[in-house]
């Protein structure tokens, strides 16, 4: 069977690899493209693609069978993805996952007979927020209940596609700001057509960059963005004009900056909202940090399952080359600034700005030794700046109304604002932009409503699934990195899970390694192996298997991981499970005693295989 | 110890050390005798840092420290054995056994396994991994390679080797996390590769294995014999692993010889030609015009009767001798002293697959000119003219690709097809075929008949080579006569040393041409129209010689002028294409054919003697290079006879004994003679490779077509010898295209 390409497919991939100074790294947009077109990528787009780029067959290959987005067999017309991650599990996604599987009939990634179904059980798709949530191909459907799922899977039945519900994203639509909020990168979140252009320019849009560029130097820029202790807002908090600083100013090599937006820490959505919502603030932020470093081309590497955030981001672009705010010679300053937008296919590693090089790069998405450093080599071995898209998108603000200004809103060392996802059991889950230093206590009772059904707070995961979790006696924690590592925790991504006195701490420390089980790369041995024991122990244990010594086996195993691994993801996941077992040994020693969860009536339906 | 501006001084485990400055640590750690155990480590290779095995304490840093990863600085404190160094090495091997089958009782590798030998002295006692392991089937990938998934502990050091290495990557990484496999790279799950058996080599445990060994004994019921290959003209070193008189595989795991770790599949697994079951074991006699078995009295006598008398009755003249190019040095050189000296002909010569008399011509007067194979992966600049290595001289390919990749030589080819190597050229000039002296005279300028096109692209070789020094030149087949001194003529004039390899086929193609299996010449290149030299060679061998040069093979085989032909190791009604018939030979009275195969042309004798192979014998092969090496008898020949052997015998039936009675008796009169083969026997003995450089002192003269050519073996065939080895039949990729691969 010859391979059959669309017109405006093999177009794409001549638009895609002329994006990059080596082809090779248009080799995932490729193969999603054409799984989207194909429904699978079959034997023959392999050679296609190994020839069209020149390379090995094997590298193809290997590529495929990372990313957990790219299938060699074909799914449904409607592949249901349900996430069933911390978020999306504390408000029922298991249930809907049930549901899904119940209506398939079929096992997992396989299409039902008549080719209309496929699911699987997916990680976290950024609708954290909304959950429990799904995706049908590459729409969101979020909120879901029984009777709303039982209506959209009628539909798709009948061949209809109801529209999207983007409950994480539309609350910012709806909903007025909180009273508590401060909002810098959120401030057009409200406004209609907030992502277009026009909008954009009514409301403060690219007078950071005007000025930035017309009014001052780049080592000015770089001191007001160190003046207003920007800190990094992916995970780690990386002061960000610092880490412009180490890019080497003399030097023959291409400069690259990148955006990560492969926002995939469970219980994080906040960098989706802001592209969607507000995609030229991050464009401004990009040019403005290329200006800096000197950097003449962007790429904003965009998770794949963010396809509608990407075409948002896309059309934005499009128009910023428009009105010259990218391109040659910006607003008359001489600068030049290439951007472009990159998806990735499925892989929680890519995260890691190694490995999203790398992938970015069109390889798996291992990470790379360190040191070197990004800064020094990093994409193409050329000196790179990588940031988080909020990170990126505070910048503008930075510009126009200064460092302190911005430095003030925050505490000390903790500048400005954070998007905060609260998700779990809360009465008003969503993103709320507040001031660093904010007390979590205030942050559920105040912003977020309250707990759910006006259950007590049990636990609360302060910044994404990798950080250590805190007790309900740790409210009082002010969010800022620094207080909360105070804490013993992590502010990581501002991603805020709270959960009520009815949860299971051993089905959320399960849940958990399951993820990172899933998303281990494999490339080293602790993080391979030890996800995948801890992922197992916590299985059997959880469904009634545990045996005493499983407890502090748990401990220990994780931190044999910890600080032992290539790269962070071995910590992240060991991190939490060391602190359930600390903060809830009770709870493992309830399992034990009672041979099953004592907080669920079906517990052995939890453990699902991977 | 001072501080040089080259060494860094630090201290590994409380003792002070100085290292070259960029030395990994674990190195560093090595040279002091601490090792730090690692699998994924692997020098040549890229770094992994994914076993984490060899963490080490450093001062002043909080974490534990990959020492294959960090480059010594100096001052750096480093300590290899505190507890915390020694629990990590045990917690990496307790995740790395969870998935681990400990199937050793059972498993190839046992005896002889890295993870076996970690466990043993850095792992726990006990397992504290109670779930369900990762399993999947065992898959075979190839005729040769097997994977095991279970046994695998993903170091990837053979899909680095396939891919940094071999430039092949048949192997690689699929799925991710727990899952993570070896995969291989043909759709339906088997392997399109060069079968090298490199993969199975490097993997420390027992997840790559090869059909030839698996499950067949245990390592420490072989014997281990390292000799060189019997097959190409590289002179590999292979370690023969051998059982019950039986080769199981070849490997070089202590890298001794010019090798290092490099095999072929043909130095791996090829060696099972030698207990192939249509092995000649006795002599075979044609009576009544049907090849009957004999024994050795009744086979020699016969042969020593009817050869005496037809060069008594017809003339030496009329007997011809074709040697061998997978026989020893020593049996060359015995058979040249018999057809010369016992039968007085000069009508002797071989399947000549290099011209390497020419460059001996041409290098008059410059033994320093020869590159040896070693020299290649430190060439800083390559040109190679016509062959392709990847096929025909796998030792030297890979040495040339390490080369680019280690050192960044620069690679020149002119070929007349885009072979692999063309991967690693700076720049590759494709001309038509047969048109290689043609594009050397384009390179010195000269007028010529191919194209403006391409004569233009050798402008630009020319001008890039005249910008590179110590160029090493190495020309096949295509090259010869005065091509060769036209090469030489240009490339001696580039800057620095220039050095050559001229590319023979075969184990010993060198050897022969060496020790005078040429109608006009004599041992060490020397002209048998030299008066002077005649008369040296007259002394040492006690008995006159024939002035007048011999007839060449094309002569022998076609001119009707021979009545007797006496074959050694070699096939010519295949090798030059003749028909199938005693006539196409001429009218030969006798035709006489030691063997160890029934071949087309044995199949025409009248009398086939049963040869032991280059396994089965003692004695020295040349390599392409020039590197003598030492054969070491890996397994007893049984009923049949060395080359050797046969030719003394039949001079004993003759009635002019001659005095070698052994291998080394023989080797000692060619150092002693032979020029450029003055050796030392010391370095021989203990298994090196020795530069040898025979320089005629004369001018080649020119080479008539048709007399040099190559076989053109791929990978997968090796002359007879392939003809006969199961391994190297059972692969598939032997019937696809060479561009292929």
């Amino acid at each position: 069977m010859a391979l059959q390409l669309s017109p405006e497919l093999r177009k794409k991939f001549e638009s895609l690899k002329q994006r990059y100074p080596r082809q090779r790294s248009a080799l995932i947009p490729m193969l999603l493209f054409a799984q989207d077109e194909l429904g699978c990528v079959p034997d023959q787009l392999v050679d296609y693609l190994a020839d069209d780029l020149d390379l090995r067959r094997m590298e193809v290959e290997e590529v495929i069978s990372y990313y957990s987005m790219l299938r060699r067999r074909p799914a449904g017309r409607y592949h249901l993805q349900v996430c069933t991650n911390v978020s999306c599990l504390l408000r029922g996604g298991k249930q809907i996952l049930d549901q899904v599987q119940r209506h398939c009939g079929v096992p997992p990634k396989t299409a039902t007979d008549d080719g209309l179904f496929s699911y699987e059980e997916v990680e976290c798709i950024g609708a954290c927020t909304g959950a429990p949530a799904m995706q049908v191909n590459y729409d969101y459907y979020e909120n879901l209940t029984p009777q709303s799922l039982n209506e959209l899977l009628d539909q798709l039945q009948l061949g209809n596609t109801p529209s999207p519900t983007r409950q994480t994203t539309d609350f910012l639509k709806q909903q007025k700001p909180h009273s508590a909020e401060v909002r810098v990168v959120g401030r057009r979140f409200g406004l209609r057509n907030s992502a277009a252009l026009t909008t954009y320019l009514k409301h403060d849009g690219y007078q950071g960059l005007e000025k930035a560029l017309k009014e001052m130097t780049p080592e000015q820029i770089l001191e007001e963005v160190k003046r207003s202790n920007l800190r990094g807002r992916g995970g780690a908090g990386f002061p960000a004009g610092m880490k412009w600083g180490f890019v080497p100013k003399d030097t023959d090599k291409p400069k690259y900056i990148i955006a990560n937006a492969d926002e995939s820490e469970p219980g994080t959505c906040k960098d989706r909202a802001l592209m969607e919502h507000d995609p030229h603030q991050l464009i401004e932020g990009l040019v403005i940090a290329a200006r800096v470093v000197n950097a003449h081309q962007g790429y904003i590497y965009i998770r794949g399952e963010y396809r509608y955030v990407m075409e948002i981001l896309d059309r934005a672009i499009a128009e910023a080359y428009e009105r010259n705010y990218l391109g040659k010679n910006i607003l008359g300053s001489g600068f030049d600034f290439d951007l472009c937008t990159h998806t990735g296919a499925g892989a929680y590693e890519c995260g890691e700005e190694s490995a999203l090089m790398e992938s970015l790069e069109g390889k798996r998405g291992y990470p790379r030794i360190r040191p070197p450093f990004p800064a020094v080599v990093g994409l193409y071995g050329c000196p790179t700046v990588i940031n988080n898209v909020e990170t990126l998108s505070s910048v503008p603000a930075i510009i126009l109304k200064g460092g302190e200004w911005y430095a003030d809103l925050g505490s000390e060392r903790n500048g400005g604002t954070r998007l905060f996802c609260i998700s779990g059991h809360v009465n008003r889950p969503g993103l709320y932009e507040l001031p660093m230093g904010f007390p979590l206590r205030r942050m559920i009772e105040e912003v977020a409503g309250g707990m759910r059904d006006g259950k007590k707070c049990k636990a609360v995961i302060p910044g994404g699934s990798s950080v250590p979790v805190l007790t309900a006696d740790q409210l009082d924690t002010p969010m800022d990195f620094d207080s909360v590592a105070k804490a013993g925790s992590m502010l990581g991504s501002g991603a805020v899970i709270v959960m009520d006195e009815d949860t299971c701490m051993v089905e959320v420390a399960q849940r958990i390694a399951q993820f990172y089980a899933h998303e281990s790369c494999g490339w080293c041995i602790p993080c391979r192996e030890g996800t995948a024991w801890l992922r197992k122990v916590l299985d059997r244990f959880h469904s009634g298997g545990g045996r005493t010594q499983d407890i502090p086996l748990l401990k220990e195993l994780a931190q044999n991981m910890l600080g032992k691994t290539f790269c962070p993801l071995g910590d992240a996941a060991a991190m939490p499970i060391i602190s359930f077992v600390d903060k809830f040994r009770h709870e493992f020693e309830e399992h034990l005693r009672t041979g099953e969860c004592p907080f669920s009536r079906d517990a052995a339906a939890v453990a699902t295989p991977l | 110890m001072s501080e040089t501006q080259n060494s860094v001084q630090l201290t590994v485990d409380g003792r002070a050390i100085d290292v070259p400055s960029g030395t990994l640590l674990i190195e560093a750690c090595k040279s002091t005798g601490h090792e730090v155990p690692s699998f994924c480590y692997y020098p040549g290779l890229s770094l992994q840092a994914a076993c984490r095995m060899c963490l080490v304490e450093i001062e002043k840093t909080p974490k534990l420290q990959t020492a294959c990863t960090v480059v010594v600085q100096p001052g750096m404190i480093v300590r290899t054995e505190t507890p915390q160094v020694a629990e990590a090495r045990k917690n990496m091997l307790e995740f790395l056994l969870t998935n681990h089958p400990l199937d050793c009782p059972v498993c190839d590798k046992g005896g002889e396994c890295e993870l076996q030998d970690m466990v043993f002295r850095y792992g726990a006692a006990e397992s504290r991994f109670v779930e369900e392991k990762e399993h999947q089937p065992e898959q075979q990938f190839s005729p040769i390679v097997y994977f095991d998934y279970p046994r695998c502990i993903l170091c990837f050091r053979c899909v680095r080797v396939c891919d940094e290495a071999m430039d092949v990557k048949a192997l690689g990484i699929g799925q991710r996390g727990v899952r993570t496999l070896i995969i291989p790279n043909r759709p339906d799950g088997t392997l399109e590769c060069e079968e090298c058996g490199m993969c199975i080599d490097i993997c420390p445990v027992g997840a790559l294995t090869s059909h030839q060994y698996r499950y067949k004994t245990r390592p420490w019921e072989m014997n281990y014999v390292g000799t060189p290959c019997a097959h190409c003209g590289d002179g590999c070193k292979t370690t023969l692993n051998v059982r019950n008189n039986q080769i199981l595989r070849g490997n070089n795991r202590d890298m001794t010889g010019i090798n290092g770790e490099f095999l072929c599949i043909k130095g791996r697994y090829a060696g099972d030609f030698t207990h192939h079951p249509e092995r000649l074991r006795q002599p075979l006699l044609r009576r009544n015009g049907q090849l009957q078995p004999a024994s050795w009295e009744e086979a020699l006598g016969f042969v020593a009767q009817h050869l005496k008398e037809i060069t008594k009755r017809s003339g030496p003249r009329t007997v011809g001798f074709l040697g061998s190019n997978r026989t020893t040095n020593e049996e060359n050189y015995l058979l040249a002293r018999f057809a010369r000296t016992v039968v007085g002909t000069n009508n002797l010569d071989h399947h000549r697959t290099a011209d390497f008399a020419a460059l001996a011509g041409a290098l008059h007067g410059e033994p320093v000119r020869y590159a040896a194979s070693g020299d290649l992966s430190r060439a800083s600049a390559i040109l190679l003219v016509g062959n392709d290595p990847t096929h025909n001289h796998p030792l030297l390919a890979w040495n040339i690709r390490s080369a680019v990749r280690q050192h960044g030589a620069h690679l020149y080819i002119i070929n007349s097809r885009r072979i692999k190597l063309r991967r690693q050229a700076r720049q590759l000039v494709e001309i038509p075929s047969g048109k290689e002296a043609a594009a050397i005279e384009a390179l010195h300028g000269a007028p010529t008949d191919i194209s403006a096109a391409t004569q233009q692209e050798l402008a630009t070789l020319r001008a890039a080579l005249e910008k590179e020094s110590d160029v090493i030149v190495l020309f096949g087949a295509e090259v010869f006569g005065s091509a060769v001194s036209r090469l030489v003529e240009f490339s001696r004039q580039l800057p620095g040393v220039t050095r050559y390899i001229a590319l023979g086929d075969y184990a010993n193609s060198r050897g022969a041409a060496d020790m005078g299996l040429l109608p006009d010449r004599l041992p060490g290149y020397a002209s048998l129209k030299d008066a002077l030299t005649r008369k040296k060679w007259e002394q040492v061998w006690g008995a006159a010689l024939p002035s007048e040069p011999g007839l060449h093979a094309k002569q022998m085989l076609g001119g009707n002028q021979l009545r007797a032909l006496y074959v050694i190791g070699s096939n010519p009604v295949r090798t030059f294409g003749l028909p199938q018939t005693r006539e196409a030979l001429g009218e030969l009275e006798l035709l006489v054919v030691h063997e160890l195969f029934l071949t087309e042309t044995a199949r025409l004798a009248d009398v086939v003697l049963p040869a032991a192979s280059a396994y089965e014998k003692d004695g020295t092969f040349t390599n392409t290079c020039g590197e003598v090496q030492r054969l070491k008898r890996a397994l007893d020949p049984g009923a049949v006879r060395t080359d050797f052997e046969i030719i003394r015998l039949l001079s004993y039936a003759w009635g002019t004994p001659l005095p070698l009675r052994s291998s080394e008796a023989a080797f000692e009169e060619i150092r002693q003679h032979v020029r450029g083969y003055r050796v030392s026997q010391a370095q021989l003995v203990a298994g090196q490779a020795v530069r040898c450089a025979p320089t005629s002192g004369h001018a080649a003269a020119d080479t008539p077509p048709g007399l040099v050519f190559s076989a053109d073996d791929s990978l997968f065939t090796s002359g007879t010898l392939g003809r006969y080895s199961a391994a190297l039949n059972s692969v598939s990729e032997r019937d696809l295209p060479r561009s292929r691969l």
